[in-house]
C-alpha cells in the first residue's frame, strides 16, 4: 500500500515544524527520511500514523484520503524509539494488544491469537520469552518485540521511529540488516526516520533527506549522492 | 481527630518525591556524630509528643473504663447515625473527586491549552484556604440569605443544614487529594504507551481502561486513600454547614466534640479512637500505595533508558 503526503504543513506555537512537505512511498518500497535533529521527520512520521494533524495538506493511503482518521482507525504499525513498550504487559500480551482490542466481530479466538504471537515471537527469533515482562529484556530485544507487535495487526504500512537510536553499534548493524531481510520478505510498504547516513543508505531502497520541514531530495542512494541536488544535502552528506 | 487530615496535605508531594529521597540518603554521612544525635533526638522527642502521645491517650482514655463502656458507647443511637452519615459522605464524596481527579491530572498532562498554569494552582486552593472559608462558601451560595436561598426556599430544597451541604463542603475539601496524587505520576510517564496503543487499534476508552489505568492505579490508590482519610476526619468545613442536628447532620467528627462538651469523655474518646485506626489504617494502605507507586514509575523509568 503507497503512501503519499500533498503539501504537509504543521507548526507547533510558532514553530514551523513541517512546511509544505511533499513525499511518496511506493508500495512495497523501503524508505528512509533522513535528517538533522529538529528538520521534522518525526513529525512526518507522526502524522501519518494519526498521532499528529496537520494544519493544512493531505495524507492518502494507496490515494485514499485519510487525513481526518484517528490513529486507530489507520491500520499504520508504529514502532517508538522508545519502544513504549507496555510494561505492566508480558511480551505475550503485547505483542496480543492490537489482536485483543479488535472489535468483537473481528476478534480471532484465542487459540488463534495464541499461534500468531508465536509465530511472530519466532519471526523476531525470542521464541519462548513470551512470559517475561518487558523490563526483562535487553534494548534490542525490546526493540523487536515492538517490531512483533506492531507486525501483530496486519498494518497495511509500517513507519519506524529512529528504531535503532537507542543501541549500541553492534545490536545496531544486527538489526539493519534484520530488518532488510525481513523486507526483502514481506515487501511491506516501510518509511523509517533516521538521522545516520549510513544506516539510511545501507538499507533503503530511497532516501528522502528533509531539513527545516522541508524535503530537499528523494532518491536512490545513489542518485543522492552522486548528485546531491542542493548545497545543505551537499553538506549533510558531507560531499565535496 | 479531626485535624489530624491537615498533615496529608503536607505528605502530598506524593509517589515522586521517593525516587528521589532514597537516591539522597547515600551522602547523608557527612554530619557529624554530635549533631547526628542531637538532630535525630530532636526528631524523636517531637514525634513522641505530638504524634504518639495524643494517640495512646485517645486510646487510654477510651479504654479508662473499661472494655465493656467503651463498646456500650457504640450502641448509641447517635452515635450509630453519626458513623453511618460519615460513610455515606464519604461514599459520595470520594468518587466524585476521584472522577475529577482522573479528568483533571489526564486534562493536565495530555494537552496544552490556555490557563492550564491557573487551573493547576487552582486544585490546590482548598489546601491554602481554612476549611471553615470551604463551609462558608456553600452558605453564602446555598444558605437561607445566600444566593440561591430564595430559591431554594420556594421549591423546598434543603442544602445547608442538611446532608447534601456536608457532602458538598466535605467534596470541596478533599478535592486536590487525587489530582495531586496523579499528576506528577503522569507527567512522569508520559504518553508514549497510550500512543503505541492507538497506533494498534485500541479507541479512547480501550485506552484508558487497558493502558492508563494499570499504569497509575497504585497512585491512584494512594490519592484515592488520603481522599477518604480527609472526608472522613473533616470538621471545620463540615461544621458550619452541618447545623449539628444529632442523629440527622452530625458526622463522627462533629459528634466527638458534642459528646465531649457534654462531658461523656469515655463515648468521646471511644469514636476517636475510630478515626484514629482509621488513621493508622490509612497509613499503612498509603505506604503500601506509595511503595508500589515508587516501583511502578522506577520500572517505568527502566524500560526507557537506552541499553542493548
Amino acid at each position: 500500500m503507497s503512501i503519499e503526503l500533498h503539501k504537509i504543513s504543521k507548526t507547533f506555537g510558532k514553530f514551523p515544524a513541517v512546511k509544505q512537505a511533499d513525499l511518496v512511498v511506493q508500495t512495497g518500497e523501503l524508505v528512509a527520511l533522513l535528517g538533522p535533529s529538529g528538520s521534522g521527520k518525526t513529525t512526518i512520521l507522526r502524522i501519518i500514523a494519526g498521532l499528529e494533524f496537520p494544519e493544512a495538506g493531505a495524507v492518502s493511503f494507496e490515494g485514499v484520503d485519510v487525513t481526518g482518521i484517528s490513529a486507530y482507525k489507520r491500520r499504520a504499525g508504529f514502532v517508538f524509539q522508545s519502544y513504549a513498550l507496555f510494561n505492566h504487559l508480558t511480551i505475550f500480551e503485547n505483542i496480543a494488544f492490537g489482536l485483543r482490542v479488535l472489535p468483537r466481530a473481528k476478534r480471532p479466538p484465542q487459540n488463534e491469537i495464541s499461534n500468531k504471537v508465536e509465530s511472530l515471537l519466532d519471526a523476531v527469533q525470542l521464541s519462548g520469552l513470551g512470559k517475561r515482562l518487558p523490563v526483562q529484556l535487553s534494548g534490542g530485544q525490546r526493540q523487536r518485540v515492538a517490531f512483533a507487535r506492531a507486525l501483530a495487526i496486519e498494518p497495511r504500512v509500517l513507519l519506524l521511529d529512529e528504531p535503532f537510536g537507542a543501541l549500541d553499534a553492534k545490536v545496531r548493524k544486527e538489526l539493519r540488516r534484520w530488518l532488510r531481510a525481513f523486507h526483502e520478505k514481506t515487501h511491506l510498504t516501510t518509511l523509517f526516520v533516521t538521522h545516520d547516513q549510513d544506516e539510511a543508505f545501507e538499507v533503503a531502497d530511497r532516501v528522502v533527506i528533509i531539513d527545516r520541514g522541508t524535503v530537499q531530495q528523494a532518491g536512490t542512494p545513489d542518485e543522492v549522492r552522486n548528485q546531491p541536488a542542493n548545497a545543505f544535502v551537499r553538506d549533510f552528506l558531507d560531499l565535496s | 481527630m479531626g485535624r489530624k487530615a491537615e498533615g496529608a496535605g503536607i505528605a502530598m508531594a506524593g509517589p515522586i518525591s521517593m525516587v528521589t529521597r532514597h537516591q539522597a540518603g547515600r551522602r547523608a554521612t557527612a554530619e557529624s556524630p554530635p549533631v547526628k544525635v542531637v538532630l535525630i533526638g530532636v526528631v524523636l522527642l517531637f514525634f513522641g509528643l505530638f504524634l504518639a502521645m495524643p494517640l495512646v491517650v485517645v486510646f487510654h482514655e477510651a479504654f479508662k473504663r473499661g472494655a465493656a463502656v467503651f463498646v456500650s458507647s457504640f450502641t448509641d443511637r447517635y452515635t450509630m447515625d453519626a458513623i453511618r452519615l460519615t460513610l455515606i459522605v464519604a461514599a459520595i464524596a470520594v468518587p466524585l473527586n476521584t472522577i475529577f481527579g482522573l479528568a483533571a491530572a489526564w486534562a493536565i498532562t495530555r494537552f496544552h491549552f490556555r490557563g492550564k498554569t491557573m487551573l493547576t494552582s487552582l486544585i490546590d486552593l482548598p489546601l491554602w484556604v481554612s476549611p471553615v472559608i470551604g463551609g462558608l462558601i456553600y452558605v453564602l451560595l446555598f444558605g437561607r440569605q445566600g444566593w440561591f436561598g430564595p430559591w431554594l426556599q420556594a421549591n423546598d430544597i434543603r442544602i445547608i443544614f442538611a446532608v447534601p451541604g456536608i457532602v458538598l463542603a466535605t467534596t470541596f475539601v478533599t478535592f486536590p487529594y487525587v489530582a495531586r496524587g496523579l499528576i506528577p505520576l503522569m507527567q512522569a510517564q508520559g504518553s508514549a504507551e497510550e500512543e503505541a496503543a492507538a497506533t494498534l487499534g485500541a479507541n479512547g476508552w480501550q485506552i484508558f481502561l487497558r493502558v492508563t489505568i494499570p499504569k497509575i492505579k497504585w497512585g491512584l490508590l494512594y490519592g484515592i486513600i488520603l481522599c477518604n482519610a480527609r472526608a472522613m476526619g473533616e470538621f471545620g468545613a463540615v461544621s458550619v454547614v452541618s447545623g449539628h442536628i444529632r442523629g440527622k447532620t452530625n458526622t463522627m467528627p462533629l459528634h466527638i466534640e458534642i459528646l465531649y462538651n457534654e462531658y461523656q469523655f469515655s463515648a468521646a474518646f471511644a469514636v476517636s479512637s475510630l478515626l484514629a485506626i482509621l488513621a493508622l489504617v490509612t497509613l499503612v494502605l498509603k505506604s503500601i500505595a506509595e511503595w508500589h507507586a515508587t516501583r511502578q514509575l522506577e520500572a517505568g523509568a527502566r524500560a526507557g533508558e537506552p541499553q542493548s
